[in-house]
């Protein structure tokens, strides 16, 4: 019997290696995998028990912190956000149920202080159970984020304001929004409903629009396409258009008009600040498709934006081969029509690096992240992104964007408080094809003071009201950055 | 020979206590590394609890010194061992718990001494070999006994008597080694030597082959009646390897994976269950929201675990439904890591080589299916558990010897360990490692036979 004894043996041996095998599949093969899948709750429970730190404005304002839970209650910790909507599009939310998005998503590690650095740097918490959990703060100015609130108001669209010199987001608001606290509730369930319900309103409060969408930028775009024939020397100070109405472009028997079909033409200086479309359409088909694709490469159209914020996406113009085909789209996306899309925040860039003797800083809201002892862990050193022009064809854009402001689309609405000279540029995208009821977005892009500046703004309207789609960016948008601008240079 | 020294036993018995030792700090160590985990707190009782368990584990070390001298040194110390491992992890999950598997402890001990002293030769087992197959079946099938069996958690396994309930399962696995041991030992040459003619083949007499095949009958029973499909593809493994070790005809293994994939088949397409049971093995993850539920969390325990573990008290075990139980595997994986669930695996196969040596070593062909019968019960049964935790084969609900929660489990696992250790000093005897000399009892016997015949002197001379 011994011979089958030790076959069993064998056997028993067998079964067992196939054990420890499967085991390292489990525990080391798929390890990532496991821990990942979305149904895991086991990480974020363990967050949800844990001390988390703040998010802070960079003027000392909590808007995101973590309070204790009554004794009894589910989980130790209750996440809060004091501000209620006003900064939702920057904190994002943490849930047990459903994720954490924005700067709760991306800074998770920090605030939960579970980086490596944080746990060297709390060793000491292993004997005296001290929170170790780190904090964020950011570069958001809470003055310029009230003011661009209230002076959106309950229209949708989004206001965008940074430091030209370091690419710092200095506030951000889109409308409409949400309140996260409504959100970070213990009842998954409640939650999981209202995240669906806000998901499917029209407006999309969980989209930040100011960088998670991108619109038609109108004339706005006009500033592109400026900088891009004055840096190829296609046009100069003394270029001038003829006065006309409309434009026949190459290809095509359907002419190119001005907005509300107006008699326009000049010099540089004039068919900027009245802001005519055919002289750009013309510009544009002049540079030609890959001249003009190149230069909104430059400026970074096409790529995502390097955000530290989650999905982030790209502004759009278009490829070379179908504007070969098409160059009458060439034309019209010469003057930000057509097909051409731009995301707010690109938008305020642009205006950013015009002002930043053009280098356009890489956007960033983390200022820097904190330990647990409030050293810092990281600080964010500016970068620059793209170079889209020369410093001499900045200044000449400065110049021309003065002239919007004191005698063009953009005079009625933005002489800002004790005198201080903006530079700006209006945008009305038309959304409708001829003979459809009007239907538009207004945009103003604009940085101030204008020969040492602080602030670039976008103020972006979307066309979703009769009211909106009735005005122009100088109207509607003027008036919104205007405000906000005085307030942020308020001294 | 006098009752002076013995060398090989001696030093049989002071390994067993060193490593009955380190097994008591390794399971104080790790309680308290468990409740710092935990609540961050010392336990505030750690030094009753340390001399509470020593008391325990070495009155169960002084048993085997007593009683068992010659056996084995590992088998004791491993089975602490896993028993203390597994004590952390009950105590760690539920403190409620943690006191009834005290008690279950105590009581499983005790009945370990006793069982060690009751049985102090193993042929005195094989005398009843049918009085434990009438027990066996007898507590296989009380389950099934209106009012006083009933179902929990899908199997109807449970037996109710009074305040007491049990698991009569557990014990009716050791009546039943018990008796294919006896029987195959006398009937092992009959049964191989196939007198039976049936076309072609030469097989056992119907009436050799009568009671193996009830005894089959059983599993049948289990699977159909109690739903318990753990313990039915126990029996069944149990009873096709103590046939095929016994008759050493591999034929009686291949019919009995044909029966087996048979049984398995018919099983499938009968009850939905298995089907149920098939599909969650295949694919939790589609299931997650039902049945799938309990095998994608024990796959995300052992996942965060990882190589080391999250460290004990520091995971989050509570999320596994009867993480306490037959999913305690995941448990420790989870918070001991690769590393952990490792040792488990290996504290396993070395008492599965302790027991197998043991059955090797003995001459008599009883003992050797005994200690077989055992260490398969033993061995098989952690596979089937720890293999359906971890998705190598379809999950059966059945408990992890001597480290799951469960006062049946629990003694009956002590049980079969004091009669494995009581084959393996008999083998001790046999080699004449150890003295032959007469059993407590039997000197007992001796004594009580002298003083009675002191009282009759007349019976003395009768006899001379």
């Amino acid at each position: 019997m011994n011979t089958r004894i030790r076959h069993l043996a064998l056997a028993m041996i067998i079964l067992y290696v196939i054990l420890f095998v499967q085991l390292n599949v489990i525990q080391v093969g798929r390890k990532n995998t496991l821990d990942s899948d979305a149904r895991n709750t086991r990480q974020t429970v363990r967050d949800y028990n844990d001390p988390r730190g703040d998010i802070r404005t960079k003027d000392g304002v909590v808007i995101a912190t973590s309070i204790r839970n009554e004794s009894g209650s589910e989980f130790a910790w209750q996440r809060i956000y004091p501000q209620g909507d006003l900064y939702s599009a920057i904190t994002g939310y943490f849930t047990f149920a459903y994720g954490a998005t924005q700067l709760e998503k991306t800074q998770n590690d920090i605030l939960a202080g579970r980086t490596v650095e944080q746990q060297i740097r709390g060793i000491g918490s292993l004997f005296n159970g001290q929170n170790t959990s780190g904090s964020v703060q950011t570069t958001l100015d809470s003055r310029i984020q009230q003011a661009a609130k209230d002076a959106l108001g309950n229209r949708e669209g989004s206001v965008v304001v940074i430091e030209p010199s370091t690419g710092a987001i200095q506030a951000m608001w889109s409308y409409p929004s949400y309140d996260p606290n409504r959100v970070v509730i213990q009842d998954d369930e409640r939650a999981g409903e209202l995240l669906r319900s806000l998901d499917s309103m029209s407006g999309k409060p969980l989209l930040a629009n100011a960088y998670q969408e991108r619109y038609m930028p109108g004339s706005t775009f006009k500033v592109i396409t400026a900088a891009g024939a004055l840096d190829a020397g296609l046009i100069n100070t003394e270029s001038s258009w003829p006065d006309e109405s409309e434009f026949l472009p190459p290809q095509t028997n359907d002419p190119i008009q001005n907005y509300a079909n107006k008699v326009c033409g000049g010099d540089l200086a004039e068919v900027f600040r009245r802001s005519c479309n055919t002289p750009f359409a013309r510009t544009a088909i002049a540079l030609g498709p890959q001249k003009m694709v190149d230069i909104t490469k430059g400026f970074g159209i096409g790529e995502v934006i390097p955000f530290d914020l989650p999905r982030a996406v790209s502004s759009q113009f278009g490829d070379v081969d179908y504007f070969e085909e098409n160059l009458p789209l060439l034309g019209i996306g010469g003057f930000g029509q057509g097909n051409t899309q731009m995301v707010p925040l690109h938008m305020a860039m642009v205006a950013a690096s015009i002002a930043n003797k053009g280098m356009m800083m890489k956007p960033y809201v983390v200022a820097a992240t904190y330990d647990h002892n409030g050293s810092v862990l990281r600080r964010t050193s500016p970068t620059v992104w793209k170079t889209p022009m020369s410093s001499a064809t900045s200044a000449l854009l400065t110049e021309l964007m003065i002239g919007v402001v004191n005698e063009g689309t953009a005079k009625c609405c933005m002489a800002l408080a004790n005198g201080i000279q903006a530079a700006a540029k209006t945008g009305t995208a038309q959304l409708n094809a001829a003979g459809e009821p009007q239907n538009s977005h207004a945009w103003m892009v604009a940085f101030a003071p204008a020969q040492a500046p602080r602030y670039a703004i976008v103020v972006m309207l979307k066309g979703t009201t009769a009211e909106i789609s009735a005005g122009t960016g100088g109207t509607l948008a003027g008036p919104i950055a205007k405000k906000i601008l005085d307030i942020a240079l308020r001294r | 020979m006098n009752g002076t020294s013995q060398p090989i036993g001696a030093a049989r018995r002071s390994t067993e206590f060193q490593l009955v030792f380190m097994a008591a700090m390794i399971t104080a160590t790790a309680y308290t590394l468990a409740s710092l985990g935990k609540n961050s707190v010392i336990p505030p009782r750690i030094l009753p609890f340390l001399a509470v368990l020593l008391l325990v584990l070495m009155s169960a070390h002084i048993g085997v010194r007593w009683l068992a001298q010659g056996a084995d040194s590992t088998v004791l110390p491993v089975a602490v061992l896993l028993n203390g491992l597994g004590y952390v992890m009950i105590a760690r999950l539920s403190e409620r718990l943690a006191g009834l598997q005290t008690t279950w402890t105590f009581i499983g001990v005790a009945c370990f001494i006793a069982v060690l002293f009751l049985v102090q030769r193993v042929n005195d087992l094989a005398r009843y070999t049918w009085t434990f197959f009438f027990l066996g079946a007898g507590l296989l099938l009380l389950p099934m006994v209106p009012r006083i069996g009933f179902s929990s958690g899908g199997a109807r396994i449970w037996v109710s008597v009074g305040p007491i309930n049990f698991q009569p399962g557990e014990f009716a696995k050791l009546a039943l080694a018990l008796f294919f041991a006896g029987y195959l030992a006398e009937n092992r040459e009959l049964i191989s030597s196939g007198t039976w003619k049936v076309g072609r083949l030469n097989l056992p007499e119907p009436r050799h082959l009568l009671p193996l095949l009830s005894a089959w009958g059983f599993s049948v029973v289990l699977m159909v009646g109690q739903k318990d499909l753990g313990s039915s593809l126990l029996f069944f493994t149990l009873f096709i390897v103590m046939v095929w070790v016994a008759t050493e005809k591999t034929s009686f293994l291949i019919i009995g994976l044909g029966l087996f994939v048979a049984g398995t088949t018919a099983a499938y397409f009968m009850f939905d269950h298995v089907q149920t049971r098939f599909a969650i093995w295949l694919d939790p993850w589609s299931r997650y929201d039902a049945k799938g539920f309990q095998i994608a969390q024990a796959m995300y325990a052992l996942g965060s675990g990882g190589v080391s573990g999250t460290g004990l008290g520091l995971g989050d075990p509570t999320r596994i439904p009867e993480a306490k139980n037959d999913f305690i595997f995941a448990a420790i994986g989870e918070e001991m890591g690769l590393f952990g669930a490792t040792a488990i695996l290996i504290a396993f196969l070395l008492l599965i080589g302790a027991g197998l040596r043991t059955a090797m070593r003995t001459h008599r062909p009883f003992e050797k299916l005994f200690a077989v019968g055992l260490t398969t019960i033993l061995g098989t049964q952690a596979f089937i558990i720890i293999g359906g935790v971890i998705r190598v084969v379809p999950l059966t609900g059945i408990t992890l010897p001597f480290v799951s929660y469960g006062g049946s489990s629990l003694v009956a696992n002590y049980i079969l360990l004091a009669l494995l250790i009581r084959v393996s000093d008999s083998s001790a005897r046999g080699l004449g490692e150890v003295p032959n000399t007469a059993t407590s009892r039997e000197r007992l016997a001796v004594r009580r036979a002298r003083r009675t015949s002191k009282r009759h002197p007349v019976n003395q001379d009768d006899q001379s």
